[in-house]
């Protein structure tokens, strides 16, 4: 038996290479699909792994705790008291990597010649760190010392909407527990650069303890951002947090951030759809070729029939020389996929469209991202599909009739 | 050694006491001056006459006032505002529209937005004692013109008041009167200013009764103010000033 595979192997590959052109051609197409089908996936799997690590970034981080009513309504009413036994404790669980506590109302700013609605958020810049994308944003002046620090970071595009710039005064306004107008003039001690503009212009920093001051409230906050160990324990922690703080509501990235969730699912999804797009193309190729090499080698078929060689074993050769075709394709393809993968480095630059890329929830440099998922199934879809296809040539050629085929010239 | 330490303390006990009378005047010749107008009630009738490039209109308007605190300005004239009305309590500001018969709060964020469209803001004409707490005054000049003393005050916000100014600066008679109002933006630049044009003798002591909110950059754009009839000290009581009152048409 293994001498008739064996056989069977190397007849299969001396095949191949009888007709070098077009084995040649037919594997330039399938090397060309393979990459096609993992470097499209690197592209599409950088896209969202690049979407979900700036939503998390920006200000979501894993899991928020918030008040109950606060998602509805950002408002100062809905906050939550940090001075909580219960909350604590829950907080101290070993799969959280970081929290930060933040205070985040609506409030106006307003400078001399103009003035915008925008959001203001009290943070502790140290429990910050590494959470949001803040810190590593500042292009001019410096970051918030502690949490008592009297200045605030504004954005690269607000301070050019206020005709303002570092170091100047701007008055903020916002509510406070008792509804009360409050304001206060602050100092612009930092100017933060993010690629998304709503971002620049949407968001105020300053010190929690400024701000809980502002606001008269005590140890206070409007939520609490929640980075893990691993994201996939996220699930569990969110339920085990609901249900140890029922007053409260925990929620992970995914519901406070539906779209991006929407577009991470959509590209995942389109994985499949796009690499069974391209092997369609490649299919329709590898089925006329095998046919072609069967019909053209008719004669030497009928002459294997009659020498006594069973239609199963023609049908296997045929159906190995497949194989070995596209196995040496997949090979080619996926060196040559990451190859091109590494040769783009950090990725792509795509700040031509920065506009338009925005609106997509993406930053200027997309970068590409190889998962193994992704390997395989594109690898699969050929592997599989590839030898499904090839079973009608070699059915054809396992089907000749002796007589008929020896004398065919 | 020990007689240089004892001069220069001395020098710098009367530097400070220098420094705090000159603040405590400066100061108080600007809260005299914002009483002045003010009273402790008043009554009056006047006018605002917004002016633009293509367009004039004006409004005639009562007012009633008590101390700083509470203010209630009824529209009599054109028709088609009559009736609109602003009450002032503390900080917090409502306008009322007859034509929908709804009571607005000022929300902060129109705080900075134009007065009934005029060239003063909300905050201008809500937060005028600001201008005594939440600055520094200094006298930058004292000058004798037509007999009177006019002193020049420069007013510095301080480092957490809620003003957007680089720094104020005023002009006052000694006998109370506001000559005029600069707010420099905080690169020194004059972004709009208020202009007393004509001073009257009126309820028994001398008054603008007309002054001039201009912005530097928007020439041809101001905001009159004509004072045409005042009481000071009228029967007043704190009952006036309800939102009850800012509905009712009588007021």
């Amino acid at each position: 038996m293994s001498h008739i595979t064996s056989l069977l192997m190397s007849l299969a590959w001396r095949n191949l290479w009888r007709n070098k052109r077009r084995t040649l051609v037919i594997l330039f197409a399938i090397v060309l699909g393979v990459w096609a089908m993992i470097f499209t996936a690197a592209f599409m799997r950088g896209m969202s792994s690049q979407i979900l690590s700036d939503t998390i970034n920006n200000l979501t981080g894993h899991i928020q705790i918030h008040s109950k009513q606060y998602l509805d309504d950002p408002v100062i009413d809905h906050r939550f008291s940090l001075i909580d036994d219960q909350l604590f404790e829950s907080l101290n669980n070993v799969l959280i990597k970081q929290t930060s506590s933040r205070v985040r109302v609506p409030a106006v700013i307003v400078s001399e010649r103009e003035s915008t609605g925008l959001v203001m958020v009290g943070i502790n810049p140290d429990n910050e760190n590494g959470m949001s994308f803040l810190q590593s944003s500042i292009v001019e002046g410096r970051y918030l010392k502690d949490e008592n620090d009297s200045g605030i970071i504004i954005g690269r595009k607000l301070a050019e909407r206020l005709e303002t710039r570092l170091g100047k005064r701007v008055v903020i306004m916002s509510q406070d527990k008792d509804n009360k107008i409050v304001d206060r003039g602050f100092r612009i001690v930092g100017i933060f650069d993010t690629q998304m503009e709503a971002l620049e212009t949407g968001y105020i920093f300053m010190g929690l303890q400024t701000s809980e001051d502002l606001l008269n409230i005590k140890n206070e906050v409007s939520e609490v951002s929640i980075l893990l160990h691993d994201m996939n324990q996220l699930d569990e922690l969110v339920a085990d947090l609901q249900q140890q703080n029922p007053h409260l509501d925990v929620q992970g990235w995914a519901q406070l951030e539906p779209m991006s969730r929407v577009i991470i699912e959509l590209y995942d999804s389109f994985h499949l759809v796009w690499h069974l797009i391209v092997f369609l193309a490649m299919g329709f190729g590898i089925v006329n070729t095998l046919l072609m090499s069967v019909f053209e080698r008719t004669r030497e078929f009928g002459l294997f029939q009659s020498l006594g060689l069973k239609p199963g074993f023609i049908m296997g050769q045929v159906w190995v020389e497949s194989t070995l075709l596209l196995m040496l394709g997949l090979f080619l393809g996926n060196i040559i996929a990451w190859w091109s993968v590494l040769a783009t480095g950090e990725g792509i630059d795509v700040s031509a469209f920065a506009q338009g890329m925005e609106m997509a929830n993406l930053s200027n440099i997309i970068p590409f991202v190889i998962i193994t998922k992704d390997l395989v199934l594109a690898n699969s879809v050929v592997i599989i599909l590839g030898m499904l296809t090839s079973i009608y040539p070699a059915w054809r050629a396992s089907r000749l009739v002796p007589a008929d085929a020896i004398t065919r010239v | 050694m020990i007689s240089v330490k004892l001069k220069l303390i001395y020098t710098c006990l009367l530097f400070l006491i220098s420094t705090s009378v000159n603040a405590v005047d400066a100061r108080q010749l600007i809260k005299d001056a914002i009483d002045h107008f003010r009273g402790l009630t008043s009554y009056s009738e006047a006018s605002m006459i917004i002016h633009r490039p293509d367009w004039q209109r004006s409004m005639d308007m009562k007012i009633w006032t008590q101390g700083l605190d509470r203010s209630l300005v009824r529209v009599t004239a054109p028709k088609k505002d009559m009736g609109n009305g602003s009450l002032l309590i503390d900080d917090d500001m409502w306008s009322y529209t007859p034509k929908i018969n709804k009571v607005i709060k000022i929300p902060s964020s129109m705080a900075h937005q134009s007065w009934m469209g005029s060239d003063f803001s909300n905050n201008d004409v809500a937060r005028a004692d600001d201008l005594i707490e939440k600055y520094s005054h200094k006298i930058l000049e004292t000058r004798q013109q037509d007999g009177v003393t006019i002193y020049v005050i420069e007013s510095v916000p301080h480092e957490d008041a809620p003003v957007v100014w680089g720094k104020e600066i005023l002009t006052v008679r000694d006998d109370h009167v506001l000559l005029e109002h600069k707010f420099y933006d905080q690169d020194g630049i004059l972004v709009k200013q208020l202009t007393t044009l004509e001073i009257k003798f009126i309820a028994g002591k001398n008054l603008a009764t007309i002054e001039r909110m201009q912005k530097v950059d928007a020439q041809g754009e101001w905001t009159e103010f004509r004072l045409h009839h005042i009481e000071f000290d009228a029967d007043i009581n704190k009952s006036t000033f309800t939102l009850s009152n800012l509905r009712n048409p009588r007021f």
